[in-house]
């Protein structure tokens, strides 16, 4: 084995109970290399490389990290040979600080007292040297919680790294940051190859891969379907490799709708978890057949607008109407009931649960129909299957059949299910839509994107808020800038620039924009 | 039914069926154990085995006896189970189960003369109510005014016990002779037919069945145990779904109630014709661990009561017969249940097996205070 191998990894093959995740891969990885994995929802990457990580045994296969062979599969295992893994959903603990989440597990005790209670200005030292060893700018002593997506990722990357990790796994780590975010990520990631770090990344972005990677893995429905050299391949081409034959990327005619105003938003106050305003006196008004995109960093009250709308959090001040009748006070059932349907930001936590089946899943809002349930009471199994393998296929979901878990599906299915469910009511008159195609595939966006147009056509108002700047771009008929909690401009897509959008996504008012452009 | 074969034979199962391997190995491991501790001690783990089997299931009256105690089990189980599945975590069930039995005992005692057929039903629906509607106190609380209901049931458990303790001494203690503390008698007429000769199994087996069914179906076949199952697994998503999650929260309580008051009427008809101070010997606490082992499944539930009811039926037989103190079959419980807790993920039901003992701690507590 020559040594500038980082990872070896041979016929790797996972059989979960109904499916076969990852089917005979073998690849290997040098080291000092960036290397990215692409593929379909469901086509095996993250299993792939949680078996990396020694979270998965593999059914068949050997892995060798650094010359070394693997003979156990634990995550302990891992850490010690060298691989860091940050996860496609985050795995801190909100409560902590910075600090005190770096050296979980292996803490710095009071030398002085027996060595039994924790040392936070060790802690905090350790951190200190840490975040200028990489160069990676956190705050060591703010709690977690209070930090927003990007540097919660920073933390979990520095968190593998005071493990000692040479090899450095990062799960669609884009798909939560903003464009200016993802290019702080990116110069990270140029700074730890340069140390002498592999790294591994996930990503469904594919002018990601083309930017950042020297090589590039596509899997395909469990299979390895290719390695190559980035330098060799275009967008397109990788494109084709993932799905097995050309992506025409025609664009969704728009129809002109009559537009009358169906969500309308007076003077909305919102308070976050913590008592501290979010929404500060928005208006906001969304007519029938438009897509209004709401640009901002996160953290700026998106969530918050999302879940007052929906009747999730109450409003301290203002009001919300759909169709002319008020809904601020109302209950999340009854406002559904009245025509509004929702895509949540957090698929797990909200949008789903876990340990039901996917049918369960799908049959959420409609469990009381009569063509469900007879009487109101009695579960008609046979009529609920026929809907959900409608949605099921509809939606293209890749896994196995609607009576499994949903929480055993790969992310990108469990979105699947969540827009799938929210868009197969038939009387929804608006839609309040957060972050609709995170971490889907290029062909999955292309569809649920083809989808939520439809449903523009079709005289819906489209609420729209995507930390994805091309995703607001493509979709809105107007673009708002929410800046705390407060929507600071507001843009015609046609032709507003990027750069003017992201400033503005920055800054407190218009009138700065223009100064600063 | 083609559904249902289908996902019986394909699909949903295996899920579960990792969960009954690692629930037999535990059994098997645990009986094994029991057996060393049974050779240390200098006793031969066959014969004490044997004795025990003998006792549970050798005599029709071991059998009854057995079946008896499989009842109460299975009842108290399925109403944590109810709950439990609904996110409610009921740890109040002692205290229901007493309201049940005082309600019947009383109107049982007004009713005197009436015929058995309305009087019975009677009796049936006061228990529940008087479960239910207690039950529903602690859920209104915690919908209205977020109140943790594991304190508020642990709470009500005290209150309930008390009243019914001072309403048997005091103002409804019956005026016959000879007799301690209680309150009136019921009809006779009402009292269920024992089904074995000198055993405790009665009639109230087959009520016991069919709200065995009732909740079963009611849980996994209805739009309304649907909606309770989900709450349950998330409620963040049970909200975000438009389910009406008050709502759930308290019908959950109250037919867990209403069954817990059941398991009362059960003892006052079926055993003691009249409410007594030790109607219930800890019934609910026993339910709820089986409850809790089972993962709040119905029909395991069911399965699971008729095993350890075996093992507390045999064990006294055991230590008659060959001399093993009872106790023994008390650590082979508790073994199964440490290993299935490490199964279950050991925080979660640490959590909830301390809430057990500060509710246990409690109830002692409240007749220790009455003697
Ligand atoms: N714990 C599990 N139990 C059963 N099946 C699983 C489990 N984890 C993953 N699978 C299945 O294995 C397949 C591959 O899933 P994986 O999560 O690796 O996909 P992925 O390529 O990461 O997709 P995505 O881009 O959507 O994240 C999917 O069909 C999924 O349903
Ligand atoms: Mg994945």
């Amino acid at each position: 084995m020559s040594n500038d191998i980082a990872v070896n990894m041979k016929n790797i093959t996972v059989r979960f109970v109904e499916t076969l995740a990852n089917d005979d891969i073998s690849l290997s990885i040098k080291k000092g290399e960036i290397f990215a994995i692409v593929g379909e929802n469901g086509a095996g990457k993250t299993t792939l490389m949680n078996v990396l990580a020694g979270q998965i045994q593999p059914t068949l296969g050997s892995v060798e990290i650094l010359g070394s062979t693997v003979t156990t599969f634990s995550p302990t295992a891992a850490i010690k040979a060298g691989i860091g893994m940050v996860h496609q959903h985050f795995m801190l603990i909100d409560s902590f600080t910075v600090a005190q989440n770096i050296v979980l597990g292996h803490e710095p005790k009071k030398p002085a007292k027996f060595g039994i209670f924790f040392d936070n200005k060790a802690a905090v030292r350790f951190t200190e040297d840490l975040i200028r060893e990489y160069g990676l700018e956190v705050p060591p002593n703010a709690r977690v919680r209070d930090l927003g997506v990007g540097l919660q990722q920073r933390v979990e990357i520095l968190k593998a790294l005071a493990l000692g990790s040479k090899v450095l796994i990062l799960d669609e780590p884009t798909a939560v940051l903003t464009p200016s975010e993802t290019d702080e990520l990116f110069k990270i990631i140029r700074k730890l190859k340069e140390k002498g770090h592999t790294i591994i990344i996930i990503t469904h972005k594919l002018y990601e891969v083309m930017e950042i990677s020297d090589r590039v893995a596509v899997l395909r429905a469990g299979k390895l379907a290719g390695i190559e050299e980035t330098k060799n391949l275009s967008e397109s081409k990788l494109a084709s490799m993932m799905v097995g034959h050309e992506l025409s990327f025609e664009s969704i005619p728009r129809d002109e709708t009559v537009k009358t105003p169906v969500l309308d938003i007076k003077n909305l106050t919102v308070s976050n978890a913590r008592g501290l305003i979010a929404i500060n006196d928005l208006n906001l008004t969304i007519n029938s057949g438009e897509i209004v995109g709401i640009a901002g960093v996160e953290g700026n009250g998106q969530s918050e607008l999302a879940q007052a709308i929906t009747g999730l959090r109450p409003a301290l001040k203002g009001s919300i109407y759909l169709n002319g009748i008020e809904i601020t006070k109302q209950s999340p059932e009854k406002i559904r009931k009245l025509g509004l349907a929702h895509i949540p930001e957090d698929r797990i936590k909200t949008g789903l649960s876990k340990q039901a089946s996917i049918w369960e899943n799908l049959l959420v809002g409609k469990q009381r129909r009569r063509e469900f349930a007879w009487l109101k009471l009695h579960l008609r199994r046979d009529k609920i299957s026929k809907y959900s393998k409608e949605v099921y296929n509809q939606f293209d979901v890749r896994g196995a059949g609607i009576h499994i878990p949903v929480g055993s599906l790969s992310g990108g299915n469990m979105q699947k299910i969540v827009v799938g469910r929210e868009f197969s009511f038939e009387n929804t008159r608006a839609y309040v839509i957060s972050q609709p195609t995170r971490g889907l595939d290029i062909a999955a966006m292309q569809f649920i994107h083809k989808q939520i147009i439809n449903k523009r056509n079709e005289g819906a108002a489209i609420l729209l808020i995507s930390a994805d700047l091309d995703e607001i771009f493509m979709l809105s008929d107007r673009i708002c800038t929410l800046f705390e909690g407060k929507i600071t401009a507001e843009f015609d897509p046609k032709t507003a620039s990027k750069e003017k959008v992201g400033l503005a996504m920055l800054t407190h008012s218009k009138e700065e924009v223009c100064e600063n452009s | 039914m083609r559904e249902f074969l289908n996902e019986l034979f394909t699909k949903r199962y295996k899920y579960d069926f990792s969960y009954i391997l690692s629930l037999s190995i535990s059994i098997l491991l645990a009986l094994i154990l029991g057996a060393v501790i049974m050779l240390i001690l200098g006793y031969n783990p066959i014969e004490g085995y044997g004795a025990l089997i003998k006792g549970a299931f050798g005599s029709p009256r071991g059998i009854g006896d057995t079946l008896a105690k499989t009842v109460t089990l299975a009842m108290t189980g399925l109403a944590m189970a109810v709950a439990a599945k609904a996110g409610m975590f009921n740890v109040g069930g002692e205290g229901q189960l007493f309201l049940g039995a005082m309600a019947a005992a009383i109107v049982g005692a007004e009713l005197t003369g009436v015929s058995p057929i309305i009087a019975i039903p009677l009796c049936l629906l006061a228990a529940m109510a008087a479960g239910g509607a207690y039950a529903s106190i602690p859920a209104v609380l915690k919908v209205r005014l977020g109140v943790n209901e594991v304190i508020t049931t642990i709470m009500m458990n005290s209150i309930a016990i008390y009243l019914c303790v001072y309403l048997s001494n005091g103002p409804l203690k019956t005026t016959e002779r000879g007799i301690a503390s209680g309150t009136q008698a019921i009809d006779p007429e009402f009292k269920f037919t024992r089904l074995i000769t000198s055993s405790t199994l009665t009639q109230s087996i087959f009520i016991a069945a069919v709200i065995a069914l009732v909740v079963w179906y009611f849980m996994s076949k209805t739009a309304q145990g649907y909606e309770q199952r989900l709450t349950g697994q998330n409620y963040e998503f049970s909200r975000y779904s438009g389910f009406k999650t008050n709502r759930i929260a308290i019908i959950s309580m109250i037919i867990s109630g209403a069954i817990c008051g059941l398991v009362g009427m059960f003892e006052v008809f079926g055993i003691h014709g009249r409410f007594i101070e030790s109607i219930s010997k800890e019934f609910y606490f026993d339910g709820m661990l089986v409850a809790m082992i089972m993962r709040y499944n119905p029909i395991g539930i069911v399965v699971i009561s008729i095993f350890f009811a075996a093992l507390k039926m045999g064990s006294t037989a055991m230590e008659m017969k060959v001399g093993i103190s009872s106790e023994l079959i008390l650590v082979v419980q508790s073994i199964i249940i440490f290993f299935m807790a490490a199964e279950n993920g050991i925080s979660r039901i640490l959590k909830e097996k301390a809430a057990i003992r500060k509710a246990k701690r409690e109830y002692l507590a409240a007749k220790a205070g009455n003697v």
